[in-house]
């Protein structure tokens, strides 16, 4: 396993192994390596098989945290390789010419976070969001709960109380001054 | 493919024979299952309207709305909580989270409507078909999303504590108290019974974040007393606590303590806020115990010159002179009281008003006065014999322990009295090496002192003569004023009217006696009130003050101001009552000082 | 040699059909949900009755689920996730519930590890009753359909007594599980394990030697081995083709480990191929269930006790957690922050491949009225797509 971290370090600047429980494992690289790493992890390191791609919204730091998560079955474990890009910028090579469904999953990144893949298959078109206007959804400043108050009613007859207020309001309504 | 791909399909034919898998019964005979999650009960009387079921619910399904007949109480919100089924998913976390168990859910879920606002009602409030079903999800033996063991308090042996003045209760360790904090749900149920109201979800949340300037700056918003109540409160709090309907309440008063205890009185002033600029105005006040350093502590906090007035030599009250130093070491009761004089607060010791000072001087000198001096006069056995040498006084028997004198109690002791001075004493006794006898006129379930207070002097070795009716105090025929005889009538307990508590009856003929070198009065203390004048125009009723809601007793011409507060005036009569007063007559005093209250 | 002659390998590029011409009929598969087949849609193309090109369209069940996650607190999720696959919500819990007690370094105990094998291979097996009732009923055999959805209904009324369910069962909760199996449990377990079993062995009889079944499903939809990896391709659609992978051995997670079983596989790769497999996977089930309510331990716990989950943080870091569903690797990708909400829940459904790219490579050459029959015998589930 270090051998491969090693070898990733020296080919692909790849850094950060961390051997998350006995058969997983992650490990970063820049996202302008993405595309080689992910050829030579599955024509020569044995991950064969492509489980699913995904990011994270990093806001803080600004960047997008993509997730590849990759499984050798034959050594039976997993490789989630990350590769940050930029927020204000999100753009990233496409790996669909080495797996047949990557296309779908940098289609559904491109309309839930705004990441583009350009050369990806139909990447530009509705994934799940038919008709949708609002930003990307997936994306953390996009509130979902100010959305839903702002675009549907509330149920009318809807009234709740904070027991310690309501206390006060019946018990000791003085020490509301 | 051959001749069987032809025939085999056919088979399908036998099944026409067979009795349908479909049963005709219409619909609602087919009951859920025992576990079913079906609509909710909710046992009425048993849920305490805490809101935790609200907290959990991840579809917002639950309010908490006021239940007709319902008024909220102590330990009762009075709310109960209405499921909008337009929402409830019947996941049930309502029902596996809920503090008291009231929450079940029937194994009902056929319900059938036009109206669609009807699927939304309190459930135990509203009557519905379903209700007091005996089958559907309950939660399960051994499972449960809260922990309804409190974290245990290391504590001294018994053995070890009778043999000291060591404190008791030795307070939680970080990993300890976080673990409690964690049991709290934050429903805010206590801040009603707190009669200082304080923030208690809040501070508790400092201890879950470890954040203990956040949890001192809480506490001191409402109590400048911490280390004293987190030892020594009689935290009505826990008794309201909405995890004490299923469990052992949360132990706010020791997370308190420990909030009080990390941190240095040299780092206080960095976690609380700073006092107002200086207002010119003077406050005296009269007593240094809880209620009048509290008051002095939120005046100095606005900007006001406040002297203190304390007729002993030592600031505190009863929480330095009633309060055994194994239930609240000096040391701890000095922290509170040493950020309250950094402040400024000056606190003129051994100077009794009525004596050195007259009050009226005060009325002259100062812009207001606060009275706070407690109950210093014990009441007597009222027996013949009271006045025995050998008969003493409780509180005199604490104060003296205090100031480090002699005691002299002798080998056997008898404590008369049921209340927290009387425990007190009887542990002083204990600690003192005697061997203690605690006579009280009712029955154990009825002494006014706390549970724990009585729990411990019985597992410290008192031990306890219940409904005892005092009788008479005599020398012992061979120790003329070394020791007494104490003559009691054993009673039994009788109730004279319904709803009231039973009243002891004496048993005609059963008179016992027991020989005591020391027979210790703890039946009650009253005030003193010599010290006010008719000229200063404090109005009394029943030896008390008689004060507004902001503790003001007079604003009579020829004076200041005269607010009053603590024992002297309220039914409570502990320290954290005290403590509310003095801070409800230091707003009052600070409106008036401003005119914000004319 | 009759079957290998009907493989067809569809191109990996799309035709260019000109929609002008006349030629070409475009029609719509879905949405309306008469099965699994309607909760997606598809855009056919067709030449005659063959489809030579095939769009898909997913988002019709889309909930925002990953969303609603991150605004939620951690046990509040564990009634949420259930519903991202209604046939088989177990394997959500399982997983969900699996990646936060990894997160939190937490350890069930050991009787809550069977119970959740138990209730894994039940919600197995009537996923799979559910599956066969489809895929009879796409070549027209409604018949089976109706004995398969009773079975199901069987097991479910099993669910409905262990977990308060029938459907969403929320019963693999974080830290074990809800309730012990009830008194008599394992027994009705056993009983309706011997009538779910007679009902297979009647089911075999008229679906697989059939005539009209072999004829339209063999040959139809075949899956080259080598696609397996290219299209990340699990469950029993990879082991048709003859790759034997499965997680429950694979991974050796809950109690798998203990259970005597082996992968089944096949080799023809077809819809006829797969469907044999499932039922195969069927009878194994029962088997499991045999072998679990034989060794589950009888006493013990069946929960730990975690935190107030009112305020259950979980320690910054990442893991991803999966299981063989019936339908291949069903994995959750939990990331957390340190905070009291999840900061990124990723949910990975087999169907995502199956029933995008593999179905629309796969569609093309298919007679239009094979289409529902050749979806079905990929076993998908479009909510696993959207979340």
């Amino acid at each position: 396993m270090n051998e491969l971290a090693k070898e990733l370090a020296g080919r692909y600047g790849a850094r950060g192994w961390h051997d998350i429980r006995k058969d997983l494992a992650s490990v970063e690289v820049d996202a302008i390596r993405i595309r080689d790493v992910m050829a030579y992890l599955r024509d020569e390191a044995g991950y064969g098989h492509l489980s699913f791609m995904t990011a994270i919204d990093n806001i803080e730091r600004g960047a997008f945290t993509l997730s590849y998560a990759l499984r050798d079955h034959d050594a039976r474990r997993g490789l989630i390789v990350h590769a940050d890009v930029d927020r204000a910028e999100p753009t990233v090579d496409s790996i669909h010419l080495l797996w047949g469904q990557a296309w779908t999953y940098q289609r559904e990144m491109r309309e839930w976070f705004g990441i583009d893949f350009p050369g990806s298959p139909r990447v530009d078109e509705e994934f799940v969001l038919e008709g949708w206007e609002g930003p990307p959804m997936m994306r953390r400043d996009f509130d979902s709960l100010a959305y839903s108050d702002a675009t549907y009613a509330e149920r009318p007859g809807r009234v709740t109380h904070d027991p310690a207020s309501h206390m006060r309001e019946k018990l000791y309504p003085e020490a509301a001054q | 493919m051959d001749i069987k791909d032809f025939i085999a399909p056919f088979a399908v034919w036998k099944r026409a024979f067979e009795k349908p898998f479909t049963v005709k019964k219409p619909i609602d005979e087919r009951p859920g299952a025992p576990r079913y999650r079906g609509f909710h009960m909710n046992d009425a009387d048993a849920c305490v309207g805490c809101g935790t079921c609200e907290a959990i619910c991840m579809n917002n399904a639950i309010d908490l709305v006021p239940a007709a007949g319902r008024e909220a109480k102590d330990g009762d919100s009075g709310l109960r909580p209405r499921i909008d089924y337009g929402r409830c998913c019947w996941c049930a976390l309502c029902v596996d989270i809920c503090p008291s168990g009231s929450l079940s859910m029937s194994n009902e879920y056929v319900w059938i409507d036009r109206d669609p606002d009807v699927f939304r009602y309190v459930p135990g409030v509203e009557a519905k078909p379903w209700d007091g079903s005996a089958l559907g999800y309950r939660r399960a033996e051994g499972y449960r999303l809260l922990d309804e063991d409190r974290v245990p308090m290391p504590e001294l042996g018994h053995a070890e504590a009778v043999a000291s003045f060591l404190e008791l209760v030795r307070g939680y360790s970080r990993a300890q108290a976080e673990k409690e904090a964690d049991r709290c749900v934050s429903c805010g149920l206590c801040i009603a019974s707190c009669p200082a109201h304080m923030d208690i979800p809040g501070y508790i949340k400092a201890v879950r974040d470890g954040d203990m300037d956040e949890g001192l700056r809480l506490l001191y918003e409402t109590n400048p007393f911490p280390e004293a109540c987190g030892r020594v409160c009689t935290h009505r709090c826990e008794e309201a606590c909405s995890i004490g309907s299923g469990g052992d309440p949360v132990a706010i008063r020791w997370l308190k303590r420990y909030i009080a205890d990390q941190v240095e009185l040299s780092d206080y002033a960095k976690a609380l806020p700073r006092g107002a600029a200086p207002s010119g105005k003077k406050v005296a006040i009269v007593g240094a115990g809880p209620g009048g350093l509290s008051a002095a502590y939120y005046l100095s906090m606005q900007g006001h010159a406040v002297t203190v007035f304390e007729a002993e030599e030592a600031a505190g009250g009863m929480l330095r002179y009633g309060i055994p130093e194994y239930r609240l070491p000096y040391p701890a009761l000095d922290k509170d009281i040493g950020y309250i004089e950094s402040l400024g607060v000056s606190i003129s010791r051994g100077v009794s008003i009525g004596k050195d000072i007259e009050l009226s001087k005060l009325r002259t000198d100062f812009d207001a006065v606060y009275l706070s001096t407690g109950l210093p006069v014990a009441y007597g056995l009222e027996v013949p014999g009271e006045d025995h040498p050998r008969v003493l006084d409780g509180v005199a028997v604490l104060a003296r322990a205090t100031r480090g004198e002699e005691l002299g109690l002798g080998g056997r002791v008898a404590v008369i009295g049921g209340g927290n001075v009387a425990m007190d004493a009887a542990r002083t006794a204990l600690r003192h090496g005697a061997t203690v006898d605690i006579l009280y006129r009712r029955r154990e379930e009825d002494m006014p002192a706390d549970a724990d207070e009585v729990r411990e002097a019985k597992a410290e070795g008192a031990r306890l003569v219940e409904k005892a009716i005092p009788l008479e105090v005599r020398d012992a025929p061979d120790a003329a004023g070394e020791a007494a005889l104490f003559i009691w009538n054993e009673a039994t307990m009788v109730q004279k009217e319904p709803g009231k508590r039973p009243v002891p009856e004496p048993i005609p003929g059963a008179v016992r006696e027991g020989r005591y070198d020391s027979i210790i009065a703890a039946i009650g203390q009253g005030p003193d009130l010599s010290f006010i004048a008719e000229s200063d125009g404090v109005p009394v009723k029943r030896f008390r003050p008689v004060v507004d809601s902001f503790g003001m007793a007079t604003r009579a011409a020829g004076g200041a101001p005269v607010f009053a507060g603590g024992d002297l005036v309220n039914d409570r009569k502990d320290a954290i009552s005290a403590i509310a007063d003095g801070h409800r007559a230091a707003i009052g005093i600070d409106r008036l000082l401003y005119g914000k209250g004319a | 040699m009759r079957r290998e002659k009907q493989r067809v390998i569809p191109p990996a590029e799309r035709a260019t059909p000109d929609l002008d011409s006349g030629k070409y009929l475009v029609m719509w598969q879905g949405p309306q949900h008469p099965g699994i087949t309607g909760n997606m849609s598809l855009r056919l193309v067709a030449e005659g009755d063959t489809v030579v090109d095939c769009e898909t369209h997913v988002g019709y069940l889309h909930r925002g689920f990953e969303k609603l996650m991150e605004r939620r607190l951690y046990m509040q999720n564990f009634p949420l996730v259930c519903r991202i696959a209604v046939p088989e919500p177990d394997f959500n819990e399982y997983c969900y519930a699996a990646a936060l007690e990894e997160l939190a370094g937490i350890v069930i105990p050991e009787k809550a590890v069977w119970l959740r094998t138990l209730s894994l291979e039940m919600m197995r097996l009537a996923s799979f009753l559910m599956w066969i009732g489809g895929q009879a009923g796409a070549f027209g055999h409604g018949t089976i359909a109706q004995w398969s959805v009773t079975m199901r209904d069987y097991v479910l009324d099993l669910f409905e007594e262990l977990t308060g369910g029938r459907i969403y069962h929320m019963y693999i909760i974080p830290g074990g599980v809800r309730g012990d199996v009830p008194a008599g449990f394992y027994k009705r377990v056993l009983e309706t394990m011997a009538v779910v079993e007679k009902n297979l062995d009647d089911i075999e009889l008229v679906m697989f030697h059939n005539a009209v079944f072999k004829m339209r499903a063999e040959g139809l939809g075949y899956i080259p081995r080598d696609w397996v990896d290219h299209y990340g391709i699990t469950g029993p659609n990879a082991r048709a083709a003859g790759v034997a992978r499965d997680l429950r051995k694979d991974s050796g997670y809950l109690a798998y480990p203990r259970l005597d079983f082996q992968p089944i596989v096949g080799t023809e790769s077809d819809a006829y191929e797969r469907a044999r497999l499932r039922l195969g996977e069927m009878y194994q089930a029962i088997d499991l269930i045999r072998q679990i309510v034989d060794m589950a331990p009888k006493d013990g716990p069946f929960r730990e006790r975690l935190p107030n989950p009112l305020y259950w943080r979980i320690p910054a870091g990442e893991t991803y957690v999966s299981a063989e569903c019936t339908r291949g690797e069903y994995g959750f990708y939990v990331v957390s922050d340190g905070s009291d909400k999840p900061r990124r829940v990723a949910v990975r459904g087999p169907s995502y491949t199956h029933a995008v790219s593999v179905m629309e490579r796969l569609v093309r050459g298919v007679n239009i009225a094979d289409v529902a029959g050749l979806m079905v015998s990929l076993h998908t589930y479009p909510p696993e797509i959207e979340r």
